[in-house]
């Protein structure tokens, strides 16, 4: 038992640099001591949920969005934690399991990478947070 | 989430994504929705004044896939349309182009929010001149 708990932390821990490593604005959700061995759940800046979910679909992973419930309200459990309303939205629970490999958390990082990527090119958000503007003090127009 | 093959196809391959110049006067940019929301999308038109035609539009969408792909598809209706038929768009047409599902309307209303914000401030820019 405590030797899976060491493969999962590794195993995490690998897909965590890997992701840190390659992308910029990329926040952990909570804290990496208080928390399970096989779980990591992350924001990435500028790219919604559930559009980085359906890139990797066959991966699977779960988002923090609540687009698709009845209301537009984020995680509660994330806002708690103290990400902001729009982190919560671009938030990606990744939980490993006993029959994951090394060669899958490779594969995986990979192809978050790419995707996180190709939607931040669709991203006004990015275009502004590369411009240098502050999104907390734009007036935004919801309707 | 089941997403129409439509949509998938837009996600996939997104058409006129990118930016125009806001400071050419022939240019309307509309900015809607809000990070807190998970959508938000910015649409630019490039009209020309004396035909009123629009013969360029581009957008950039933070949102799912259907927001993205009734955003996607706002440009390509847009394109070769005249002001006026823009501004007939309606959400419905694009809801019934992609099968989109009840829960996911609201994404066809934002799109059609940012025509008629980028046709709103084109039509602004020109006044002022």
């Amino acid at each position: 038992m405590p030797e899976e708990s060491k493969r999962m932390a590794h195993l995490r821990d690998k897909l965590k640099d890997r992701l840190l490593a390659n992308l910029d604005e990329v926040y952990i959700n909570g804290t990496m001591e208080s928390r399970l061995p096989n779980n990591l759940n992350i924001s990435f800046a500028y790219v919604e949920g559930e559009s980085l979910l359906m890139g990797i679909n066959e991966i699977a992973v779960s988002s923090g969005s609540a687009c698709t419930s009845a209301t537009l309200e984020p995680s509660y459990v994330l806002k708690a934690l103290g990400a902001g309303d729009d982190l919560a939205h671009s938030s990606i629970r990744f939980g490993l399991g006993r029959f994951n490999t090394e060669e899958q958390v490779d594969y995986v990082s990979d192809k978050v990478i790419d995707v996180v990527n190709k939607l931040r090119e669709l991203s006004p958000l990015y275009e502004m947070f590369k411009e240098g503007i502050d999104l907390s003090k734009v007036q935004w127009t919801a309707h | 989430m089941a997403y129409s093959e439509k949509v998938i196809d837009h996600y996939n391959h997104p058409r006129n994504v990118g930016s125009l110049d806001k400071n050419d006067p022939n240019v309307g940019t509309g900015m809607v929705g809000a990070p807190e929301c998970g959508d938000v999308m910015k649409l630019q038109v490039k009209v020309n004044p004396t035909t009123g035609v629009i013969e360029e539009a581009k957008f950039k969408t933070f949102g799912c896939g259907s927001a993205i792909a009734s955003s996607s598809l706002a440009t390509e209706w847009l394109r070769g349309k005249t002001v006026d038929e823009a501004l007939a768009i309606k959400n419905t047409d694009i809801v019934n182009e992609l099968s989109l599902p009840p829960v996911k309307i609201h994404c066809s209303v934002l799109a059609e929010d940012a025509i008629k914000a980028a046709i709103g401030d084109y039509k602004k820019k020109a006044a002022g001149n």
